[in-house]
């Protein structure tokens, strides 16, 4: 038996594919991303290394802080919608009085097993300008609201990021539930023995014993905010003017369409030491130590 | 009394939020399978919101055979499954060696493949471009195969990894006391029994692999290699004035995906959000 599961032969067959696949497609990018970030490069030509001067050029480029600030505020439109709305809907949903239980869930839920460019495409339609679902709408309760939303250069962005959040709230949705379900039921019990109202139980037991869920769900909802991307390039371009850019935009923009590769891979690593912050300080204030039952 | 009532208020009120939220999220997929049944007068003027009056099935006949929708259709398929069954093979294996056998660096090597879940595909789009680039890879299936494959190994390793901890040594014991070999043991004992892990992996990678988008973009610009994904986006420009057949090309595309959940909607919901647990 020790000798069987001890076998090297066996050892280096099943682990080595993974382990070369792995180092050479996902990990060594990782490396050369930081590498290159300090080298002139357009990708083809011999790479010139220039040390810090990309990231000084970023510090001193508008566009860095426009993107770093948009990359923010999609953050802050989904942890409000994604999880605000999200938390609300499953209280309601564990309510045990609710009826067609799961119809609610799998409507909650279709939206993120779409394709975001089917998603992006239909919400496209919706905020079209002239024929658009939302326009229409406004115009038929005879609000005059009419307006062009990808066109606006304030509102551009939260215009995308509702797109985001409405594809993924179910995604938090499930988390959330999932959650939910996995509390006792005995510490309910135990609240309306002491005469705990509903409000009064979910606030004092079911919200803190999220602790981890949320904790996930934050840092899902900011890193995801900050490297949005998909939902801009197809929906705006990173327009109008440069209103939705974000870091992912700038960093595609330099590498794929002005060939700085050396100055797109600097944008990565910013985008890389932001998550890890953001990451950070949502672990420091969700605190690390998980509960048990 | 009182209780009673401000209870039942509070549950209305309750409901009427539930409901409204699912209509949100409904709605617009409802409005663009409809109005992929109608022609532009009926989108724009006569019908905007309502149920289809004639089903305008000629949509979908354009959205099939002018454009190159079955194209697409074809590469996503292919894509998915392969990615599926290449993570699969690779990731059953890895994790057997770190998850049973025995050796000195198993729980680094395990380890070091999971970083690859905290990686965001962004960071990594231009080394992994130039990389494709290089090996000569650029407009080739495998310009997707294998970065997808490498991408979905972390996920799949954690997974199979928790599942091999909870089964019992007898198992590997009593394909030694028979006599098999290492590697008989491991496809007729091991692999039966992580069946179970195998449906929750297979669900996740097929769904994110099929819809894919940023790295398709990065990778691909041959026409005829495009996943729906990506070559729904250029749809934007032919069809901006033919919005039924759009709306029957995002429908075709989308069918798939809500299928598999409408079929499977527990494990869907289990396998997308897994990660939850296995990251955190």
């Amino acid at each position: 038996m020790e000798k069987y599961l001890r076998d090297r032969t066996a050892i280096a067959v099943f682990i080595l594919p993974t382990l070369l696949l792995f180092t050479i497609v996902v990990f060594n990018p990782i490396l050369q991303t930081f590498y290159r970030s300090m080298f002139e490069w357009d990708g083809l030509s011999e790479a010139q290394f220039i040390f810090f001067d990309n990231f000084t050029r970023l510090f001193q480029d508008r566009l860095f802080y426009d993107s770093m600030y948009n990359g923010l505020l999609f953050a802050a439109v989904l942890v409000v919608l994604q999880i605000g709305i999200g938390t609300f809907l499953v209280l309601a949903v564990t309510d045990s009085a609710i009826k067609y239980r799961k119809f609610l869930r799998i409507s909650y839920f279709i939206p993120v097993v779409l394709s975001i460019t089917v998603a992006c495409q239909l919400w496209l339609s919706v905020y079209n300008g002239e024929y658009g679902l939302l326009n229409k709408f406004f115009e038929t309760l005879g609000i005059s609201y009419r307006q062009d939303w990808l066109n606006s250069e304030k509102g551009a962005i939260f215009a995308i990021a509702v797109v985001n959040a409405w594809q993924y709230m179910g995604y938090h949705f499930a988390i959330l539930l999932a959650a939910v379900k996995s509390i006792p039921e005995q510490y309910f019990e135990a609240a309306r023995i002491d005469g705990a109202g509903k409000v009064r139980a979910h606030l004092s037991i079911t919200l803190p014993l999220l602790v981890e869920a949320y904790r996930f769900c934050f840092v899902l909802a900011i890193t995801g905010g900050l490297n949005a991307f998909a939902n801009m390039f197809i929906m705006t371009g990173g327009g109008p003017g440069t209103a939705t850019y974000t870091l992912t935009y700038m960093m595609y923009r330099s590498a794929f369409r002005v060939n700085e590769f050396g100055y797109g891979c600097a944008s990565a690593t910013m985008l890389v030491v932001q998550c890890l912050i953001a990451t950070i300080i949502i672990n420091k204030l969700f605190g690390r130590e998980s509960v048990t039952y | 009394m009182r209780v009673i009532r401000k209870k039942k208020k509070q549950h209305i009120f309750l409901q009427f939020f539930l409901w409204v939220y699912a209509f949100i999220s409904l709605y617009p997929l409802i409005w663009m399978v409809f109005y992929s049944l109608k022609n532009n007068d009926e989108i724009f003027v006569t019908n905007p919101y309502g149920f289809p009056v004639h089903f305008r099935i000629e949509n979908y006949i354009t959205a099939w055979s002018r454009y190159n929708v079955p194209v697409y259709f074809f590469n996503s398929l292919l894509v998915a499954v392969v990615t599926v069954i290449g993570t699969i093979t690779l990731a059953v294996m890895f994790s057997y060696a770190v998850a049973r056998m025995r050796w000195k660096l198993k729980d680094t090597a395990r380890i070091y493949v999971m970083i690859g879940m905290f990686i965001p595909v962004q960071v990594i789009m231009i080394p992994l471009a130039i990389l494709v680039r290089d090996f000569g890879l650029t407009n080739t299936y495998f310009a997707l195969f294998i970065p997808y494959i490498a991408f979905n190994l972390a996920f799949s390793t954690a997974i199979f990894y928790g599942f091999f901890r909870t089964i019992p040594f007898e198992l590997e014991e009593s394909g030694c006391i028979d006599g098999a070999s290492i590697y008989k043991t491991f496809f007729s004992i091991i692999l039966p029994i992580v069946k179970p892990a195998i449906a929750t992996v297979v669900i996740f990678i097929f769904l994110s692999s099929w819809n894919e988008f940023t790295m398709a973009l990065i990778l691909i610009s041959k026409e005829s290699l495009k996943t729906l994904p990506l070559g729904l986006l250029f749809f934007q420009g032919e069809f901006t004035t033919d919005w039924g057949a759009m709306g029957a090309a995002m429908t075709i595309a989308s069918v798939p995906t809500i299928l598999i959940y409408m079929l499977f909607s527990e494990q869907v919901e289990n396998a997308l959000t897994v990660g939850a647990s296995v990251k955190g």
